[in-house]
């Protein structure tokens, strides 16, 4: 005799549920319960994971080794590499388990009725019934929300059990009106309406179930066990009570009778069950009956794609295009290498059926490209030549070595994976266009769940469980930078807090316990599920927080468990870019280029690129890869492919790039492991880099098949936690020594892979993002003024502020001409000078807080120009406060009025209270007042109003200005030449970095007006300098000076704040005056040493004026 | 021009008010701060000079000053204790004058004209008021000049005295912001490049105030004594006492009352015409022989109706010893608070306060804190569903909602002979041998986890009712994670 629950709820049910949808799996094979249905309310989001946990303990019974069931909201997927990262929590498996047979249900809540009614469908159909009818309830409500009523369920519920959950703890009158639901249900759909009774150890149970009994006689809806299990496990209670409170916003020691009085909502064996339900064997019995008549399962869930229109057959259509585009990217002949691969991938495509897919993907893109939105694609089976025909990619089959089994595997039965880069600002178009042409019935937005990750956890845990704000924020403190773990006992005693007092010791772990719960659902960035029936009968849709999209329930790792496509539809800011430089291009040079007639392999744009001259240019410009490029020397178009891979988190750690490095300068020789695995490593030197290399060492080298090397891949990272490291190391180098290779050469091999597991990078998404890096290296090394400008344009993008930008491109003899309302645009535009180089004319984009309307009517009506700000006030019909941002930039030049008395004019016409006399001014007819002189604004006010106002100067550096005043220091671009030893640098900070790799060490990035310079902060220094380092803007460094190649560090050794400097250029008279601010302590002090640390400008701090970029 | 008495007046800026406030609470010897949550994000509100001196600041976002500082120490900020306290200082300033008046949320406004000499001069009035806000705690910026724009803006700009008459000079240098201007005149000010108030005041004035508005030149003029700018100090709080003084000394108790009568009935129109009501009444008698006699009463709820509070007198007058005579009586309400007058209606049955006069007279007699009422408190555990506060200052709370059933009586638990998971048949309790007749149950109630509670060592209970044959129905729990049954109650 056995039982099944048909009642449990979920952590999809956000901040209820206390247990992962695996867990309760888990749990009811270990009770040996005969099914289980998973009913979360108004939602079947935890269903595919419960499926997959059930597909994997079937897999681990069969395996001869049990890895563990993993519970997937516990890990992360680390977004460039399609790795798992963080620390996934494995449960362990024991053997000879009886699997329960799971029921896909929702427990609907609906707003008219006394029950709860819990709806399991009875086959495919009702399946469909039911995601249709939470998709109707989600569609009237809010992000997150369902609104449902009995009249919804009674007309489209057919086929599905119902179970009637009745309110506890309601007056009898309420349970009679629940009886009259269940009355009406029961006459809608006879034969499927059941009485639910769920027992609570309340003292009434054995009532309450007598209770039950009767009703369901009267309503002849048969009563049924449930359990209304909310954990799986009895240790649970806690965190469902934390949890409570987190729903309710209220603290632990205020939650009151709304905790749960006892553990009893747990997962319960047959025998308690049977015990609870003595006097009533019947009603346990039949939850087993409604389990055999609940025969859907989401394997049957059959996917399938649209197809494109027209009688033309998919496979076909494919066929065709991928001719016609060979031929076009081929005019020369295509090379009989492309036939043969071409031939090979669109027999697997038909073998596998996915012509359609990437039909769609075409579609999609020639829609784009019809519109003139940049798009590029790249994923596993972006980098085929099936995409480079399609005209999906640019980066054709001979440019990277294409790996076969990595573009779609006949044996994994995962669906082929295309991403599509589309420019930042245009997405939303092709978004809209999609949803226009599939209707919104048909194509959605993939979801992604938001957890816990530990800050979140331990701050909101410590709030519930009433912790100080000084001691959740030294938590999270502590853990700065990770993200994975919880909190460390060690660390927790270093912050001197007790781990053994029971209060702190609970919340921890009650952390430590949440950490991984699913919180919310939010959208993904852009996998489009597109389907050729109803979306909505495959999944609920819901309204998305944003304005015109909805979302499936689903995220992508359901998806992929379920084999549904998904095209991810992206954007890349760099794309907007180069559109905007094309465009440019085509304006001012008359030249019309696309992605790909960008000339290849130019020698001029690698030079640029071996000087570490990146500003801007895609992927290489931050600080690390700048460093790289000058070691690296990239000649041609796959050494850029490497650098991309290369300089990451993950190489770094691995140890990947000091040898890589070597061989490539060949100070050390590569080392290719043998003639067989040298074709897999030679291009990379031996260093295994990419996932792609990975595989296919294990096939050629350990005789692999390419099934196996896919699973090996995909086990990596579970690799060291999960101590199923041994049998694969003993497979491998079985393998390797069976094919010939030496011991030594076997483990080497194993444990770089060993190593690459977190951090590999599939090769196609380095030649994807390699192929941008080079066309905006080429713009920028042919065309620096036009790329500036694009860039500026683009904004917010990049690793740079427009400051730096406008500084690079200065530096490389372009002329950049100030904000003018007589000749600036919105956008920043090229100007032709008299000797026929472009200038760089900036515009009002750059104005902080200037809004594109305003800047379109000031273009509009300018005419002949305006000769004073009033004609602009008039003319443009610009508002005062408008006027005034106008005055602030500066933008007045012209018309002969310094800043000061551009504001002085403008003031005068937005006044906050008009005087009457001036209320109504007409055209020229000024008002005659007496001439006031203001003093002359001083150079370094200047300096000081740009930044407030741009964020960036054409005048003078900061630095400039304040270097007669700072003795002993050394200007940025003679590092490079300065002997190597002690010195001094001073230079406003344009970055901080704490990457994770470099174990505490800081990196600083100081910029004076001559250039910029690199340091380092060993940590110990960082603990004595902490205030200077994290908040100074202005830094004086002293430290060694160290070189490698043409770059230079400066390894701090004293870090002086000098941000107070910086408010002298502000207040020119403040010093002369001597002003105790009030800041100031009440002793009076010499004006020299007012070393008040708040470089205060009166409008915002000088954190504000010079922005770095901070820990991004 | 003016030529009357000039006046001269004192501004006191309490810079870090809230958190020597909070300080004067408990010292903490390192950096500290108070933090307001503004929006979404917790920033710093005061901090004090250890703070300070590390490079907080006030408006830094608490994250930010975490990483600065790790170390800090912090509280969240409470800026309505903080008004309070400003309050009760400005009551102490009045030592010195009675014009005091609070200035903004962190300081005060002295008119000090003619008390000066009181105090030694205004130097010495200066010191002492600096030295006793120092040793409370305070740290203080004071600044002395004609007017009141001018005292503030030395207090907050350059700490000193401004001589008799010399307020334009000594404000000239200071910034404009010295002239309590808001901070966007105050930036626009400053771009222009009239950064000082002495560029201010010689400026164009029709262009300034066809830009600013006329709000720069009276503050300006404010400063400089052109225009009053009176310092209004609120009113005394008022007092409700009154004093009888007798030609001739009196000793009856019928007398006193009587005497007693007289002072209420005017003191009780007082209060009704205020719309207070009197929580605490003290009697005070003075025996000719200087002796004083003091009758206290507390009341259980406001009451201004002399008819009621007087017979409550009775007890404390009859056991006074007159002496040689009483000559002068006086009555003070010493705790009052607001009690609105009743709208008079047929639907609402007036308030007849029956209760509250039971419980003040049971509460002359044994201490109106020793009469206690339950209320309902919210938790699943039995001994934690109830609270016992005085009765005099809570009042009683809706309705007892219990979702089950709770015994009548509830005792700490008495163990009982018996093993088993279900109740047994036949135990002995307190010396009965009782049989279990009909039993319901089990109600399984769990320790409440986040606290720890000895009473519940024993883990999780089930209860259950147990009806017995003798009569008796009582409340039984099992501990089945340390086996034992125990009764914990009984119903009626």
């Amino acid at each position: 005799m056995s039982y099944a629950e048909l009642c449990a709820t979920s952590n999809f049910t956000f901040l209820t549920g206390a247990s992962h949808p695996e867990e309760l799996v888990l749990r009811a094979a270990e009770l040996g319960l005969a099914a289980i249905a998973i009913t979360d309310r108004n939602s079947l989001a935890g269903v595919v994971r419960a499926y997959s946990a059930l597909k994997t303990l079937a897999t681990e019974q069969g395996a001869q080794q049990a890895e563990g069931l993993r519970i997937r909201s516990s890990t992360q997927i680390d977004a460039s590499s399609r790795q798992a990262t963080g620390d996934a929590q494995n449960l362990p498996v024991t053997k000879g388990l009886t699997l329960p047979k799971l029921i896909v249900g929702a427990r609907l809540v609906l707003r008219d009725s006394a029950a709860d009614w819990l709806a399991l469908p009875t086959d495919r159909a009702a399946y469909q019934r039911l995601s249709r009818l939470l998709t109707l309830g989600k569609g009237r409500a809010a992000k997150g929300e369902c609104h449902l009523d009995l009249a919804d369920v009674l007309a489209g519920a057919q086929g599905m059990i119902l179970i009637a959950l009745p309110h506890r703890n309601l007056p009898h009158a309420n349970l009679t009106q629940a009886a009259r639901d269940v009355t009406r249900m029961q006459r809608q759909f006879p034969g499927h309406v059941f009485w639910g009774a769920a027992p609570r150890y309340d003292g009434t149970d054995q009532a309450h179930l007598t209770q039950c009994a009767a009703f369901a006689l009267r309503t002849s809806a048969p009563m049924v066990a449930l359990g209304d299990v909310l954990m799986h496990h009895a240790n649970r209670r806690q965190l469902a009570d934390v949890l409570t409170c987190l729903r309710e916003g209220t603290t632990i020691d205020e939650i009151g009778t709304r905790a749960l009085p006892n553990a009893e909502r747990r997962l319960k064996p047959f025998t308690d069950m049977a015990r609870l339900f003595r006097h009533h064997p019947a009603a346990l019995r039949r939850t087993l009956e409604i389990a055999a008549r609940c025969s859907f399962s989401l394997a049957e869930l059959s996917y399938e794609y649209p197809d494109a229109e027209g009688a033309e057959a998919p496979q076909a259509r494919l066929e065709r295009l991928t001719a016609e585009g060979m031929a076009r990217r081929c005019p020369l002949g295509i090379p009989p290498r492309y036939h043969q691969l071409a031939a090979k991938e669109l027999s697997v495509v038909k073998d596998l059926g996915f012509a359609a897919y990437f039909l769609t993907v075409h579609d999609i893109v020639a829609f784009a490209r019809g519109r003139g939105i940049l798009c590029q694609g790249r994923g596993s089976a972006g980098n085929s030549i099936l995409c480079w025909a399609l005209g999906i990619t640019d980066v054709n089959p001979d440019q990277i070595g294409m790996v076969f089994e990595r573009f779609i595997s006949r044996y994994r039965g995962e669906p082929p994976d295309i991403d599509v880069d589309f420019e930042h600002e245009r997405r939303e178009e092709v978004i809209q266009w999609i949803y226009a042409r599939y209707g919104r019935h048909r194509a959605g937005l993939c979801a992604t769940v938001i957890h816990f990750r530990s800050r979140a956890a331990i701050r909101e845990v410590g709030k519930v469980m009433g912790l100080s704000q000084d001691v959740t924020a030294a938590l999270s403190g502590q853990i700065w930078g990770l993200s994975g773990g919880g909190a460390d006992p060690a660390r927790v005693r270093e912050l001197g807090l007790d781990p053994a007092d029971r209060r702190l010791a609970q919340t921890l772990r009650l952390i430590a316990e949440i950490i991984g719960f699913p919180r919310h659902l939010s959208q993904h960035v852009g996998g489009f599920i597109v389907t050729r029936g109803r979306l909505d009968e495959l999944c609920p849709i819901e309204n998305a927080a944003m304005e015109g999209r909805t979302v499936i329930e689903w995220d992508k790792d359901d998806i992929d468990a379920l084999g549904i496509l998904k095209i991810d539809i992206l954007s890349l800011g760099m794309l907007t870019c180069l559109r905007k430089s094309f465009d440019l291009l085509q304006q001012h040079n008359h030249q019309t280029l696309t992605l790909d007639t960008v000339p290849q392999e130019d020698e001029a744009t690698y030079q640029m690129l071996q000087r570490a001259d990146a500003v801007g240019v895609f992927q290489v410009e931050s600080r690390a890869q700048m460093n790289f490029l000058p070691r690296m020397k990239p000649a041609t178009f796959y050494d850029l492919v490497i650098e991309v891979a290369i300089v990451r988190p993950g190489p770094i750690q691995g140890g990947m790039v000091k040898p890589y490095i070597r061989r490539r300068q060949g100070l050390e020789a590569p080392e290719p492991f043998g003639p067989a695995l040298s074709d897999v490593t030679r291009k990379t030197l031996g260093v295994p880099l990419f996932q792609e290399q990975a595989m296919q060492i294990a096939v050629v080298g350990a005789g692999y098949t390419p099934e196996e090397a896919d699973k090996l891949r995909r086990s990596l990272a579970s690799f060291r936690r999960m101590g199923t490291i041994g049998a694969h190391k003993d497979r491998f180098i079985k393998g390797m020594l069976a094919n010939g290779y030496p011991h030594s050469t076997a483990e080497q091999c194993f444990s770089q892979i060993e190593g690459f597991a977190e951090y590999g990078f599939p090769e196609s998404h380095a030649a994807a993002f390699a192929m941008l890096t080079y066309v905006s290296s080429w713009i920028k090394c042919h065309h620096p003024a036009v790329f500036a400008c694009a860039l500026l344009n683009s904004q917010p993008m990049g690793f740079y502020a427009p400051a730096q930008i406008v500084r690079d491109v200065r530096d490389h003899g372009i002329e950049v001409r100030p904000i003018c309302t007589n000749h600036s645009d919105w956008d920043n535009r090229l100007e032709r000078r008299a000797d026929g180089a472009l200038a760089l004319r900036l515009g009002f984009r750059q104005i902080k807080g200037f809004r594109a309307e305003d800047a379109g009517w000031i273009v509009a009506a300018r005419g002949n120009g305006y000769p004073d700000p009033e004609s602009l006030w008039l003319r443009a019909g610009l508002t005062p406060a408008v006027l005034e941002r106008l005055a602030e930039a500066d933008a007045f030049a012209t018309m002969g009025l310094t800043r000061r008395d551009g504001l002085w004019a403008v003031r005068a016409i937005r006044a906050p209270a008009p005087l009457p006399l001036f209320a109504n001014p007409l055209d020229g007819e000024g008002i005659n007042e007496p001439a006031v002189t203001l003093p002359p604004m001083h150079l370094g006010e200047e300096v000081v109003e740009d930044y407030i106002s741009l964020r960036l100067t054409l005048r003078a550096h900061p630095m400039e200005l304040l270097r007669p005043g700072i003795p002993g220091i050394t200007p940025n671009d003679r590092l490079a030449t300065a002997p190597l030893g002690r010195i001094s640098v001073c230079g406003l900070v344009i970055t901080r970095q704490r990457p994770g790799t470099a174990s505490g060490v800081i990196f600083l990035t100081l910029e004076d007006e001559t250039g910029v310079a690199n340091v380092v902060v060993w940590p110990k220094l960082y603990e004595r300098y902490r205030r200077a380092v994290m908040g100074g803007r202005l830094l004086r460094v002293t430290g060694r000076l160290e070189r490698e190649g043409i770059v230079s560090h400066v390894i701090a050794e004293r870090i002086e704040d000098l941000s107070p400097r910086l408010s002298e250029l502000g207040h020119p008279l403040d010093a002369a005056i001597g002003i105790t601010q009030p800041q100031a302590d009440d002793a009076p002090r010499p004006p020299r040493s007012r070393a008040a640390p708040s470089a205060r400008h009166p409008r915002e701090q000088a954190k504000k004026l010079f922005p770095s970029r901070d820990f991004h | 021009m003016f030529d009357g008495i000039h006046k001269r007046v004192v501004s006191v800026w309490l810079p870090r008010l809230a958190s020597d406030r909070a300080l004067r609470v408990r010292a903490v010897d390192a950096a500290f701060a108070l933090t307001l949550r503004e929006g979404n994000t917790d920033r710093l509100y005061c901090l004090n000079a250890a703070a300070e001196s590390v490079g907080l600041q006030r408006g830094m976002r608490f994250a930010d000053a975490r990483a600065f500082c790790p170390d800090l120490i912090s509280q969240p900020a409470r800026p309505e204790l903080d008004a309070r306290f400003l309050a009760a200082l400005r009551q102490w300033a009045q030592r010195y004058c009675p014009w005091v008046a609070v200035d903004g949320s962190d300081g005060l406004v002295m008119d000090i004209t003619g008390a000066a000499h009181l105090w030694g001069g205004e130097g010495a009035l200066l010191d002492d008021l600096r030295a006793r806000a120092t040793r409370a705690g305070l740290s203080v910026r004071l600044g002395l000049a004609d007017t009141r724009g001018a005292a503030w803006a030395l207090a907050h700009y350059r700490e000193g005295t401004a001589a008799l008459g010399a307020s334009q000079s000594a404000l000239g240098a200071l910034p404009v912001a010295a002239l309590r201007l808001n901070k966007d005149v105050t930036i626009a000010l400053q771009r222009l490049g009239l950064r000082t108030v002495g560029a201010l005041a010689t400026a164009a004035r029709a262009p300034l105030a066809r830009r600013f508005g006329r709000e720069v030149l009276l503050r300006l003029d404010q400063a400089l004594g052109d225009v009053p700018d009176p310092i209004a100090a609120p009113p005394d709080a008022p007092h409700y006492g009154l004093r009888l003084t007798l030609p001739d000394p009196i000793g009856l108790v019928s007398d006193v009352t009587a005497a007693t009568e007289r002072l209420l009935t005017r003191l009780c129109a007082k209060l009704h015409a205020q719309s207070m009501g009197a929580r605490r009444l003290s009697l005070v008698l003075r025996r000719v022989d200087r002796g004083c006699l003091e009758v206290d009463l507390r009341l259980a709820a406001a009451m201004n109706d002399p008819a009621r509070i007087l017979p409550l007198f009775d007890r404390g007058i009859t056991g006074l010893d007159a002496g040689f005579g009483i000559d002068q009586i006086r009555l003070v309400a010493s705790v009052v608070e607001p009690l609105a007058p009743l709208q008079i209606s047929h639907t609402v049955p007036a308030r007849t306060g029956q209760l509250e006069d039971l419980i003040t007279r049971l509460g002359t007699r044994i201490g109106l804190d020793n009469i206690q009422r339950f209320l309902p408190a919210d938790s699943h555990i039995p001994e934690r569903s109830f609270l016992v506060a005085p009765a005099a200052y809570s009042t009683a709370q809706g309705h007892w909602h219990s979702p089950r059933p709770r015994p009548l009586r509830l005792f700490a638990p008495e163990p009982i002979n018996s093993t088993g998971s279900t109740p047994p048949r036949h135990f002995r309790w307190r010396r009965m041998a009782l049989t279990a007749a009909r039993i319901t149950g089990p109600e399984r109630i769990a320790p409440e986890w986040w606290l720890e509670d000895e009473n519940w060592g024993r883990g999780l209970r089930d209860y259950w009712r147990v009806e017995t044959h003798q009569g008796r129905r009582l409340w039984l729990f099992y501990t089945p994670q340390n086996p034992g049954w125990f009764v914990q109650g009984e119903f009626a």
